[in-house]
């Protein structure tokens, strides 16, 4: 079965229209959305609509420039709509100054390196619980736990910049958990690392959002986008191309090459298998050997 | 020339394209010893009108030069508050507090504010002008280390760089609810190294990422350099230099005779 544009050209909430309405639980609402950053620029956002319900785990991928960070920027507050709104836990993020903005949705940014500046590890991860106005038993509650989940307890008295680069991104990741927010937004969380690093850090994402909390994550790792994450958003050209299930979204290859994407390899190689009875909407080895498996049985 | 970021503008003037920018570094410098030898505020004020013009000539608009005049106001102010304190020759105007204030106490303040705002102008006029790679190799040609010449261009080619890296950080603090509006001056100083501390570190990582880019391209294996920049002094540029001279010479002359001056007390 393959998906056609069209039939991601609109967002396609999870609710039926009459329970939207009623339904307050929205994380995030984007309603024709275009943004440009100087007023004489082109439009890097065209018109982009879109609905994320609290505990979601999204994926946003497209090519470079396609606008996934400027969308990003977005939701908190970083950037202002140049036209349409965006409301975030029902607030519309014009009216709310970043670092309040912050109390809701954490941003991780894709270089640990622009936000490391304390001694210890312990210090760095306190300090935006600490700009909260937090109680200092509580920001130091929150600390221990959110290394606790990166797995950086031990190095909690550690110089920060003696730390290695996947350790870095870790502890990047876990000062923004601490802050303990209800959305998360994270750009390009695997950069640099290896595939255990990556591993770890999706891992952990998965975990955070078992707790409810929703994530929005920017990456160009096709595989983990489709061993993890349950839906997917395409951005291209300031356009949103396709919002759908993961399974669907990523096993489209028409579609995606639109993006200049391609479906993970896995799922390249499921669809060249077709003929055999393999599905084309194959997403991870797994999946795949468990259906040539099924296959040599009948055989 | 696409390369370089600086306030440079490129445009298809003669003084942009033709005069070499030798000729332009020893214009700056004839302004500033013009600026040093008169403290008088009509002479200054002259000054400033004309490198305002010759920057109308090199096709510099009004609005990239504004910047530079509405920084030295507040020279302009202060020289006009606290000289009349210090230069208390001419005719009395009025006292306040025990002190008499002079109407060449009130000009020399004002010549000294002109002075700063005649320097900031031309040095901005001068950069809007001078394409830093051909400065660099204006000053290679002086006798300048070509070493000392790439870390001067790489020094401008850094800072719009490190300033999209401070913006960077900035948006990566306040998503860690760090708010810089909030708090007295104190308070904002020591939020700021949330900011200073990883730019520097950042600094420190760009910088010596192109020190090893540039060793790997073999720099500094030969001891001259070839320039793809070819200057030659021309006829005008020499003509412009002679006048450059004279001008500085008898500014320095009318200051030893005291002419321009509002006081000899002070330079």
């Amino acid at each position: 079965m393959r998906a056609t544009a069209s039939d991601h050209a609109r967002p396609q909430p999870a609710l039926s229209q009459g329970e939207r309405v009623l339904d307050a639980r929205a994380s995030i609402e984007v309603s024709e959305l275009v943004f440009r950053y100087t007023p004489s620029g082109s439009d890097v956002l065209r018109g982009i609509s879109l609905r994320i319900e609290a505990g979601e785990f999204v994926a946003l991928i497209g090519q470079n420039g396609a606008g996934k960070t400027t969308l990003a920027k977005h939701f908190n507050g970083l950037l202002k709509p140049t036209s349409g709104s965006i409301r975030v836990m029902g607030r519309d993020t014009r009216t709310v100054p970043v670092a309040d903005m912050a109390r809701t949705v954490g941003y991780v940014y894709q270089n640990p390196d622009h936000q490391i500046f304390a001694q210890r590890v312990r210090a760095e991860a306190a300090f935006g619980p600490r700009n909260l106005g937090l109680s200092p038993a509580e920001v130091e509650r929150r600390v221990d736990a959110a290394l606790e989940l990166v797995g950086l307890q031990e190095h909690a008295d550690d110089f920060a910049f003696s730390l290695g680069r996947g350790q870095r991104q870790k502890l990047a990741v876990a000062s923004v958990l601490a802050m303990e927010p209800r959305v998360l937004v994270i750009d390009e969380p695997t950069t640099g690392l290896d595939q255990a690093g990556a591993r770890g850090i999706l891992e952990l994402l998965s975990r955070w959002n078992a707790e409810g909390r929703t994530i929005i994550a920017i990456t160009h790792d096709m595989a983990l986008v489709a061993e993890r994450i349950p839906r997917t958003i395409v951005v291209s050209d300031g356009l949103i191309l396709a919002d759908g299930a993961t399974r669907v979204v990523l096993s489209d290859a028409p579609l995606l090459r639109q993006a200049f994407l391609r479906p993970p390899q896995v799922t390249r190689v499921a669809q060249q298998l077709s003929e055999f009875g393999i599905r084309p909407d194959t997403l991870t080895v797994t999946e795949l050997l468990a259906q040539i498996r099924e296959q040599e049985a009948i055989a | 020339m696409p390369v370089g970021y600086s306030i440079y503008v490129e445009r298809p003037s003669y003084i942009h394209r033709r005069l070499d920018p030798r000729t332009k570094l020893a214009a700056l410098v004839a302004v500033f010893v013009l600026a040093l030898a008169f403290n008088h505020p009509a002479v200054l004020g002259g000054l400033v009108l004309l490198v305002l013009l010759i920057g109308r000539l090199a096709q510099v608009g009004w609005r990239s030069m504004a910047p530079f005049l509405a920084g030295s106001v507040w020279f302009i102010v202060l020289g006009v508050v606290i000289w009349p304190l210090y230069v208390r020759s001419g005719s009395a105007l009025f006292a306040i507090g025990g002190q008499t204030i002079t109407v060449d106490g009130l000009l020399f303040g004002l010549a000294m504010g002109l002075r700063v705002a005649l320097m900031v102008t031309a040095a901005g006029v001068w950069m809007m002008t001078t394409s830093p790679q051909k400065l660099t190799v204006g000053l290679l040609h002086l006798g300048l280390p070509y070493k000392a010449g790439v870390a001067m261009t790489a020094a401008i080619r850094f800072v719009p760089l490190l300033n999209a890296e401070r913006a960077t950080i900035a948006e990566a603090q306040q998503a860690r609810a760090l708010n810089l509006r909030k708090g007295n001056p104190f308070a904002r100083a020591i939020k700021s190294v949330a900011i200073i501390g990883p730019l520097f570190i950042r600094a420190i990582d760009v910088a010596q990422g192109l020190a090893i880019a540039m060793d790997a391209r073999a720099f500094g294996v030969r001891d001259g350099r070839t320039s793809i920049v070819e200057l030659q002094l021309t006829r005008a540029d020499r003509a412009v230099l002679l006048v450059l001279l004279g001008a500085s010479l008898v500014a320095i002359a009318l200051r030893l005779l005291g002419i321009g001056l509002i006081t000899r007390d002070y330079l």
